[in-house]
Order: structure tokens, then sequence, then C-alpha cells
């Protein structure tokens, strides 16, 4: 399966007459697109605001954060499952609007622990891969806020509409920069004693509970879900999103999945051979846990034949406990394994971090973020999703690490590491 | 700078184990150890006094030769204390760990001491003092004092401290934040083409090594035992009546089960952000089984439900807090004369 | 698991001793069988953690 990105650069966004794109700048018709996201008649009215690196101008509480692209007119579907018809993603060529971002406004969300923002300007932009994109900024108002999960739908359904719609400026357009992914494991002689590397990837938690019309796979909102095996093309054109209620995972960090890409990186270079990605969510109930655990091991030892697994965990405490007991059985099974750890030392001491305690699972990635932060005043702009948010917001005087979108991240962006001393 | 040290029976020049049992005395000047130690301190260095103590004196007195060294100090008015190091010596480690940390509490100064890893005294201390991990070979004791003496020097003079790699101090287990030129993603692939392929790596986290907790001897008999609920899950009555955090909590609470034969919705609130709570609140039996366990005491299977279920919030909650709490309830519970506890967690 | 001498699994996280599936009477049952679980365990002696 080989997956082309298009690449166009963006370095400027503005609004205009007409949508479309000139060299680095895409232009937005406020209107237009205006009348195509309220297309969605669960949305009264949507604020639309454009937000570019350096600019003095914070925002919050995020949604999700969707890198705008398109699949080539006759390549395949967009966010198929979930906004286009089902197709398999990851095969084609898609568009992507390099260097911008749709970011998605929670009206009903308050600033807290898990809250998610963004700043444009100073330091903490500098600290987030997202303080260097352009921002399309969407703060809907919905008719109806009485079930959080049909609000939820919404945004989920905003986010991608206008993903889409951007992206689609590029329709036909060529480019010099383009990538090919493409998992091609036939060359077996010259792999030989290379290590196989599978990545076992936590793609939800179900210690909430899980929505209806919580479009997580495919449009599919993982209920019930065993332990599956996808090409990683299928995660980073589309497949995927991210869950309603999540801390420290974007969309754009699955479109643009760091650890993905650096495993393929290396597969290219004949580093390794990437075995594969196991998809699998932290269940909820024991006997489920316990099933998915199995699974996931037992498919990256006996179908992608790995040596050795890397694991990432989706959210808090649980699903951590989750990694641990999927890691312990892969050691069992013979297969070295890596995961990711975040930084959950509420007191800041080691020893309230690890939460399992398995002694061969002793290769940990130890992702920080815990005291890194920094001292804001008011900024300029605020774009939030009611008066009461913009006020808490506008007179922050202090930013964490874990606030701010992308400097503390599940899929490998970050580039915090939490040291015990 | 005035320096205080402390030895055992051994390296303080008395004797072998048959000397273990020697009680605690002080001496002018510097023993042993304590020569080399105040030569690599600097010429303003000098050991004032030497404590000397039998390793199982010291063990069996802990509280008294702390007091005793402490007040040593105090009267030398010494800038620095120093115990050990110890290498692998258990009673000595745990002696040198425990002065050095009342030093360090009671006299603000700079205090240090070195062991073997295992040492027993590493788990107990670590967190609080600086110990240089020594090793097990004896051999090793200049390059050991020459690390100590560094850790003092930066100590005293207020500088930041580097790494454990850096230092050679055993890692306390604090967690800092450093910014880094590659991303999770590169380490993780480094990481992972070592750990496969046989060759060194460093885990950025390592396990805690938790002091087994013995297994108390099993109930012997039911019919005539008082059983306990206790929960993290946060449940307490609808209004949290002692304002329980849903979140790393410092409190517990005890609610009143005496005339009830179940828990009913709406009389019940959760004070727990982890998991989603409506199945609980729907039916706190769920959580908390007074029900069943009501059930089990009218029909005389177990002799009594302890008249309170005890409560707290388990969300993100440090391990020492954690400790603290538990060791509260247990108290409580104990001194109730209940003799089983049920723990329920989410 | 850590510190523990004694564990049982419970059913779920949103539910250690329930199951908001099933019947009430089920439920019960279930409940019911959990705590027996937890009795027998305290009724047994251990040496190492279970």
């Amino acid at each position: 399966m080989e997956l082309e990105i298009i690449n166009h650069d963006i370095e400027s966004m503005v609004f205009g007459d007409t949508t479309g794109l000139s060299g680095k700048e895409l232009t937005i018709n406020h209107d237009e697109l205006k009348t195509h996201l309220l297309e969605d008649r669960r949305i009264q009215d949507i604020d639309i605001q454009i937000a570019v690196p350096g600019e003095s101008c914070r925002i919050g509480v995020v949604f999700d954060i969707v890198e705008p692209r398109a699949k080539q007119t006759g390549s395949g579907s967009d966010f198929p499952g979930l906004l286009g018809p089902f197709a398999v993603a990851g095969q084609g060529s898609t568009h992507v609007l390099r260097g911008s971002a749709v970011t998605v406004i929670d009206p009903s969300a308050f600033p807290g622990i898990t809250s998610k923002m963004l700043e444009m300007q100073g330091e903490p932009a500098a600290a987030s891969p997202y303080g260097d994109l352009c921002h399309l900024v969407l703060s809907p108002k919905l008719l109806d806020n009485s079930r959080r999960d049909a609000v939820q739908n919404a945004l989920r359904m905003l986010s991608v509409k206008a993903s889409v719609y951007l992206a689609n400026v590029s329709q036909g357009v060529e480019s010099d920069d383009i990538d090919i992914y493409n998992l091609d494991q036939s060359d077996t002689d010259s792999r030989a004693g290379i290590p196989r590397i599978a990545y076992i990837a936590q793609i939800h938690g179900h210690q909430m509970t899980v929505e209806v019309d919580e479009p997580i796979l495919y449009g599919s909102n993982t209920e019930g879900m065993m332990p599956m095996i996808l090409n990683p093309n299928e995660i980073l054109d589309g497949a995927l999103v991210a869950s309603y209620w999540v801390m420290r995972v974007e969309t754009y960090f699955y479109q643009n999945h760091p650890l993905i890409k650096e495993l393929l990186r290396r597969h290219q270079s004949k580093e390794i051979t990437f075995a594969g990605v196991i998809v699998t969510v932290a269940a909820s109930k024991e006997t489920d846990r316990n099933r998915n655990c199995m699974l996931a091991a037992n498919m990256a030892k006996s179908t992608l034949k790995a040596d050795g697994v890397v694991l990432t965990k989706y959210g808090g405490g649980a699903p951590h406990v989750d990694m641990g007991e999927t890691a312990r059985l892969c050691e069992a099974m013979g297969m070295p394994t890596v995961v990711q750890v975040s930084d959950s030392s509420g007191d800041r001491k080691a020893e309230s971090a690890m939460l399992f305690n398995y002694p061969e699972v002793d290769a940990v990635i130890y992702g920080g973020g815990g005291d890194t932060g920094w001292d804001v005043g008011p900024p300029e702009r605020v774009i939030a999703g009611t008066p009461e948010v913009a006020k808490v917001l506008k007179n922050l005087t202090y930013i964490e690490g874990g606030a701010l979108c992308g400097v503390t991240n599940q899929q490998g962006a970050s580039k915090i590491r939490a040291t015990v001393y | 700078m005035r320096v205080v040290h402390y030895l055992n029976q051994f390296f303080g020049g008395v004797g072998g184990e048959e000397f273990a049992s020697t009680g605690i005395s002080s001496q002018e000047g510097a023993i042993g150890p304590g020569r080399l130690l105040q030569k690599l301190l600097g010429e303003e260095s000098e050991v004032v006094t030497t404590v000397i103590c039998g390793d199982n004196y010291a063990a069996e007195n802990l509280d008294e030769i702390t007091e005793y060294v402490v007040n040593a100090v105090k009267a030398a008015k010494a800038d620095l204390f120093v115990a050990g190091p110890c290498f692998e010596a258990g009673r000595y480690g745990v002696a040198a760990g425990a002065v050095c940390a009342a030093v360090s509490a009671q006299l603000n100064i700079p205090v240090v001491t070195g062991m073997a890893e295992e040492n027993p005294g590493v788990d107990l201390f670590r967190q609080e003092i600086y110990i240089i991990d020594s090793g097990a070979n004896v051999g090793a004791m200049s390059e050991v004092l020459g690390s100590m003496a560094v850790i003092l020097n930066k100590l005293n003079n207020d500088e930041e401290m580097g790494s454990p790699e850096e230092e050679g101090y055993i890692p306390q287990g604090i967690v800092r934040d450093a910014i880094l030129e590659e991303n999770a993603a590169t380490r993780i692939l480094n990481m992972i083409i070592a750990k496969t392929k046989g060759e060194d790596y460093k885990s950025e986290l390592t396990q805690t090594a938790f002091e087994p907790v013995p297994a108390p001897p099993a109930v012997k008999d039911l019919t005539n035992a008082t059983i306990a609920v206790v929960t993290d899950g946060g449940l307490v009555p609808k209004g949290n009546p002692d304002n329980m955090p849903p979140i790393a909590a410092e409190i517990w609470g005890s609610y009143d089960i005496a005339s009830l034969d179940d828990l009913e919705e709406g009389d019940y609130e959760v004070q727990h952000r982890g998991y989603d709570n409506r199945h609980v609140l729907n039916d706190p039996d769920r959580l908390v089984p007074v029900d069943i366990l009501r059930e089990l005491e009218k029909a005389g299977k177990i002799g009594k439900v302890y008249k309170e279920f005890l409560s707290t919030s388990g969300l993100a909650n440090p391990i020492a807090n954690s400790r603290r709490l538990g060791q509260e309830m247990a108290k409580k519970l104990k001194d109730a004369g209940v003799d089983a506890v049920i723990l329920t967690s989410t | 698991m850590v510190g523990s001498n004694r564990v049982v699994q419970g059913k779920g996280i949103v539910y250690p001793l329930g199951d908001a599936e099933i019947s009430k009477e089920d439920e019960k049952e279930l409940r019911r069988s959990i705590v027996q679980d937890a009795l027998d365990a305290l009724t047994t002696e251990v040496e190492d953690q279970q």
C-alpha cells in the first residue's frame, strides 16, 4: 500500500474574496466557509478567526486540532467512515496544507487541569509545534447544549469538514515536495538480521464510557473493540481521529504521527524492519483487558513476527496499567519492549510514577512536563467559546506545560523528558 | 570547614564484627577514612570530631544514637556532616542514613553518605539525603570519598546538583523536566533498537523497590469477625460533608452504614474524576457492597459489618500520601476491633 | 500488583462489584460471588502475593 503525500507549504492565512491558494498564502472566503459549516443544522452560529505565529493570541478550550488534508480527487475518501464513504485510507494521493491547522474550540468546556490551550507568542509558543502554524480557529454555538456527546459530535464533524474544505484549494496543484509512505517488506533478503519492530498503539481508553456517536477509527467508536492490525499509512491518512475526552493527543499528530514516521524512516534506512501497527483500546472490564492484552501481544509475535515492540498509551492511569500488562506479555513471549509513560507523578517523585511493577518492563521513555510552565501576561486577543472562558484565559498569569497543546504529547512529539534525579 | 564524621566500629578502628555492640562515643580529630576525607575537602577543612558506634548498638538504639550524633554536631559547631561510606554493610547503612537525615533536618547543614545500591539504607533515606553509589568494593574508598566531597562542596556553595550519572549519587527519585533536541519518537526508537540487539540502554525511569508487606495471618473464623469496607473510589455522602477533593485527596472520611441494608442512589456522590461514575451513582453497592455484606451478617456467615465505610479519592494520589492515608485508616479500624478489610478500587 | 497480598479481581473499572449490563438479580449474584472470593482470600493463609 503506497501513500503519496503532496505537501503545500502555508506561510500565511488571510480572509479574502475567494478561497484559494496562491504561492504560500491561503485565502479563505469567510462567508462561504461559514455557510458550508452551518449546513450542520445543529450549529446555530460559528465564529471564524485566523491566528498566526507570533501574534499575541491565546486560544481555548481546544477540542481538537486537525491538519487540512484532502484526497486528490478520485484518489480515495476523506476521513473514510467519518466524513467520506468507506474506503481504505493510506493509498493514492493526499494534498496537505503543511504549516496550517484547523483548531476547533469546545464551547462547553471550562479551563481546568486537563484543558487544552494554544499560545501563539513567546516561550509557550516556542515550546509547542502548534506555535509555528497558521490556525483557522472555529468557535461554534450549538443550538442544543443539553447532550454533551451530541455537542462533541458536532465539533468532530466541524473539524474534518473544515479541514477538507481548506485542503481542497490544492486539488490538482503540483508540488515538488512529495513524501512517499510505503511499508514495503518484500525485500526480505536485504533485511535478513535486521530487527523487526512492531508498534502496539492504544487508540482509546474506556475508563470513560464510550459515546454512541463518537467516531474514532473509520468512524467506529471502538466499543467492544479487540486489537487489530492496521497499515501505518491508514493512521497517517485519516482513518483515525482523537476521541472526545483525552489529554495529550490531537488528530494532527495522528496525521503526522511522530512515532510512526520515525519507524517508517528507520525502516527505509534499514536500521529496522517496521513489522506493523496493532491498534488496541484500554478496556474497562477486567476480562476485556486481559483478553486485549493477550491478543495484542500474540499478534505482534505470531502475525507480525516482531523481534521487539514499542508501546504507547492513550489517557491516564488505567491505560498505563494496560500498557504495562501488554508489555509484560510481550516480554514473556521473548519480545523486548519499550513503553512510553507520561509524567503522572503528582508529587514529583518517581515512586509515584511507575504504576506497574514488572522487572522485565524496564525500558521506559519518560515523557515530562510536570514542572514546565511559563509566566504569562494578558494577550491582546483571546479566542474562546464564551465570555467567561475568555476572561479566565485573559487573566492567566501562569501556563503549565500540560495545559498547552503539543507540549506534552503521547504520540511521540514531545521534547520534554522527565528526568529522575 | 568544620566536619563531623560518623563511622562504625570497623572503620573507626575499634575492631571487627565482634565489636559490633560497642556503644557510641566521640573522639577529637579524624580517624581512618576521615583523614583522606578532610584532605579531599581541601585545606580549610578539618574533621573536628569523629563519632564511632558499633553496628549492632546503632541498629538496636537508633533513636538514641541519632540524638547523640545531632548533639555532637551541634557541640562541634560543625559546618558539614559525613557518615560512612558504608558499602554493603546494612546496619551501618541504615544508621548512617538515619543520622544524616536527622542532622540535615534538624541542623540544616550539608550532609552526605555513601553505600551500595542494595544497602537497605538506600530505600529508607534516598529521598531525604544524597547517597553516593559506592558499590560493594571497599577498595574504591578514595574515589567514593572524592565523590562525597564534591557533593558536600556543592551543597555548601549552593551550587546546582547535577544528575545522578554526573555526580555519582543514587537517584533520589525526584522528577524534573529536561527539554531536549530530540522528540520522544526518536528516543523510543533508539532504545528499542538497543534493547532488541542486546546492547546497553538506559531507561528514563527505573523501578522503585517497594518494601514487601508481609501478609497478615488469615482470619480464623469469619462468623465472629468484624469486616470493614474501605474504598478509594471517592464515594461520599451527598453534599460531600468532608469536602473530599476529586483528585489526590489528602483526607479520608468515615461514613455511617450501621442502620443500612444497602446504599441507595441519590444518597451518595463520587469525588473521583478518573472513571465514569454513573454506574456507581446508580447503585453505590457496586463500589461499596453493603447489601451483600449485610446479607452475610444477617445469615451469620460473618460476625459483623463495621458501622462505617472509609473512603478517599485514589486518583493520581502520590505514594507517600497514600501510604499515610492507609496507615491512618488502618489504625482507626484496628483500634475499633476490625478483623479484616475489603478494599475496593476502580 | 504492588503491596497487597490478597487481590481479587473486580468486574470492571466503572463497576468493580457490579455490572450495569446484566439484570439486577444477576448483578446481585455476581456481587455475592465477588464478595465471597474476597472472604475466601481473607481466610486463606498466604506467603506471597496472590
